[in-house]
């Protein structure tokens, strides 16, 4: 979202009457009747702009004496939809009403417009009545509306944020865009003897860690419960069992407490980690996740509004892949930097092992999707074929050869991905990014194709509650309304999905 | 692990998932207000809005709750947990004390409270893999079901001599809270206090086993 907000003048009038015409066919205002509406006293106009383009605008009217304010017009450009201009207008046209002293806003909308009347339900909108056929010459009815929540949200909220999709219990705590707090209490040693997470494991050390977490958490921070303006938490994707510990806490504790809850995604919440580590997400970004239980590739043009899966594993997760091979080379779990550490003094070029989904036939169907199942087994193949024939296994050369294998598809899609949809950037998140060799061939390739990388701290790449809170942070700040208390625990919710 | 005595007095909150979702607020041992879902398997959805309108059935707000009564099964693992999630955090965030009572009780002291006079009890419920939790009581004492054996989990042909010694089965689904919430305010008034361990009983380890890797090649 690269447009600001200021005050409108009449020297806008002009690019304000282009975008009025453009919006409103056939019942845009004249230009007198604009100027006479931005040189008011009783009015309030704001135009967004994009560098010196007007792209949207918007007028509030409030006389003195009285304590209700109406909202006069709202309009952006049709080229510049998604990006959340008439929000972060409505946003201040809400700011400049409490200040005016106004204790309810009341506006009209056409009835054939229901993405205007969802944006405005957000900011606490009612329909309260209908003008029969207001709209002329077209002959559609107005919906009128009112609002009584002129409390602007916060512009620096404290959240909570809870994480329970997999095996890490984490609690978060940020204020706005800065992080205050990020424990995480790992059940990882405890699956160490399965050689992979146990859903049932994991959600009873989840019931065990969730309230030395929280306590640390807020320890940590500095803060109590009493100061906290919202809980978010993790209701998918992820272990089922393991995320409705999480909800049903989160739940009960914003019910004690008084506080909204934001029901939010696991997956956009690893984008979001980025925040916390510079203070803003640049945008639009391509995001490739991943970890023990995700390997998906994310186009986010908007990170509450707009993000699109563009490929996942149709198979193991990356993570998982690791796993699995570690055991096969008799290393220990979690596998990836295990791997890792043995492949130090491995040739990577040794034995060159199947790329999945990378022929040219696969290619057109399965673009950006991964599959590691392959080339797991032609691994366990290699190992197997070695001790057949009595023959040490070159467990040095196999892990490289396998570890860059991995790094390759990953990278190499993920950069296709950026190319494709002339994005120059790309964001990297999930417990994998700890792997030295993607850290590495990403920087390379990256920096090769001019695209700008970005790698959050391994404590906000891995799972963890601030990532999650930091989402949380962004609704509260967008004015978005909480989530209803009966949100449920989804394992498989589509990154589509940023809010329940 | 019981400690020295606290009584349960001001307002209590009881909340079971082992069975259904139960929530109930009490006042001095007495039930004010009580909400039953017995649906398995919505436990996390329902759990946040049935807790807060068992609060406004009652008139009291979530401030004024000094304990908070869990059920710790045995039960369903997953539905079991979300329970004692949610009154593990809704005791944090009202500054309330947690308490825990098993699950099993507060269908002996429904059988009990509506048969009185009757003696030996047998509570059971299903387990899955056909196996039933169960728990063997000998009437009430000061408002407590008096269990003698279980918690604990069997086949039920394996029961036989306990059914026999039983004059009454009970295999019931339904635990309320209501009466989770009566039988801790009973436990607070004995010298040996309420129970604070809200370990919940699982009675089974996780259904997981270490594994070797599998050969590929044939």
């Amino acid at each position: 979202m690269s447009f600001l907000i200021r005050e409108a003048t009449v020297d806008d009038l002009a690019q304000i009457m282009i975008l009025e015409t453009e919006c409103f066919v056939n019942d845009a205002w004249s230009e007198e009747m604009m100027r006479d509406e931005l040189a008011a006293a009783h009015t309030y106009y704001l135009v967004a702009l994009e560098g010196d383009e007007v792209v949207g605008y918007a007028g509030l009217s409030k006389l003195a004496g009285s304590d209700q304010a109406d909202i006069q017009t709202i309009a952006s450009s049709p080229r510049k939809r998604g990006l959340g201009i008439g929000r972060a207008l409505m946003f201040a046209l809400t700011v400049e009403a409490n200040a005016l002293g106004a204790k309810e806003i009341f506006l009209e909308v056409r009835a054939d417009n229901p993405i205007a009347q969802k944006l405005y339900k957000v900011f606490g909108f009612r329909q309260i009545g209908v003008r029969k056929k207001y709209y002329q010459p077209d002959g559609v009815d107005a919906f009128v509306m009112k609002t009584e929540s002129l409390v602007p949200p916060k512009t620096e909220p404290i959240v909570l944020g809870i994480e329970t999709s997999c095996d890490e219990t984490g609690i978060g705590i940020v204020r706005g865009n800065t992080l205050l707090a990020n424990i995480i209490s790992s059940s990882m040693e405890q699956h160490a003897i399965f050689g992979g997470v146990v859903p049932e494991v994991a959600a009873r050390a989840h019931l065990e860690a969730l309230t030395p977490v929280l306590d640390e958490a807020l320890d940590k921070a500095g803060i109590s419960l009493d100061e906290i303006d919202a809980i978010a938490v993790t209701n998918g994707p992820g272990l089922a069992g393991a995320l409705m510990v999480g909800v049903g806490a989160a739940k009960a504790l914003a019910v004690a407490t008084g506080k909204p809850i934001y029901a939010v995604n696991h997956l956009v919440g690893h984008v979001g980690a980025d925040i916390l580590d510079q203070g803003k997400i640049e945008l639009p970004t391509i995001a490739l996740l991943v970890s023990g239980g995700h390997t998906s590739l994310l186009m986010v043009r908007d990170l509450l509004d707009d993000v699109v899966l563009l490929g996942e594993t149709i198979d193991d997760a990356a993570g998982e892949a690791f796993d699995k091979v570690a055991r096969v080379l008799g290393l220990s779990y979690p596998g990836g930097p295990e791997i890792d550490r043995v492949a130090k003094e491995g040739n990577p070029q040794a034995i060159r092992f199947p790329r999945g989904l990378s022929l040219p036939k696969d290619m057109a169907e399965h673009r950006y999707d991964f599959s590691f199942s392959g080339l797991k087994t032609a691994v366990a193949r290699h190992v197997e074929l070695a001790e057949f024939k009595n023959e040490e296994v070159p467990v040095a050369d196999v892990a490289a050869s396998f570890r860059e294998a991995v790094v390759d598809v990953l990278i190499t899609k993920a950069i296709a991905a950026c190319k494709d949809h002339d994005v120059p950037r790309l964001l990297l998140g999930g417990g994998v990014v700890a792997n030295s060799r993607l850290r590495e061939v990403a920087l390379v390739k990256c920096a090769e194709a001019g695209i700008s990388l970005r790698i959050p701290a391994l404590s906000l790449c891995t799972d963890n509650g601030a990532m999650i809170a930091a989402l949380g942070a962004q609704l509260v700040m967008a004015g978005r309304a909480p989530s209803s208390l009966d949100f449920s625990a989804e394992s498989t919710l589509p990154v589509t999905r940023v809010q329940s | 692990m019981h400690t020295a005595s606290t009584r349960i007095d001001e307002y209590s909150l009881a909340i079971d998932t082992s069975a259904g979702t139960s929530v109930a607020v009490l006042s001095m041992g007495t039930v004010l207000a009580e909400l039953n879902y017995p649906e398995p398997m919505t436990h996390s959805e329902r759990i946040g809005a049935a807790i807060e309108k068992v609060l406004a059935d009652a008139g009291v707000r979530p401030g004024q709750v000094s304990f908070v009564v869990a059920g710790v099964g045995p039960g369903p693992f997953t539905g079991l947990r979300v329970g004692l999630a949610a009154a593990q955090f809704f005791a944090l965030g009202a500054k309330a004390d947690l308490v825990a009572v098993c699950s099993l009780d507060a269908i002996a002291l429904d059988y009990f409270q509506a048969n009185p006079g009757s003696r030996a009890l047998l509570v059971s419920t299903d387990a899955r893999r056909k196996e039933v939790f169960w728990a063997s009581y000998q009437g009430v004492a000061n408002g407590i079901p008096v269990r003698v054996l279980g918690p604990s989990v069997n086949k039920p042909e394996n029961l036989g001599e306990f059914i026999n010694l039983a004059e009454h089965e009970v295999t019931e689904l339904v635990v309320r809270a209501g009466a989770l919430g009566e039988i801790a305010f009973a436990q607070s008034l004995t010298e040996l206090g309420p129970n604070r361990d809200l370990t919940p009983i699982y009675l089974r380890e996780p259904d997981a086993v270490p594994t070797k890797p599998k050969k590929v090649s044939g």
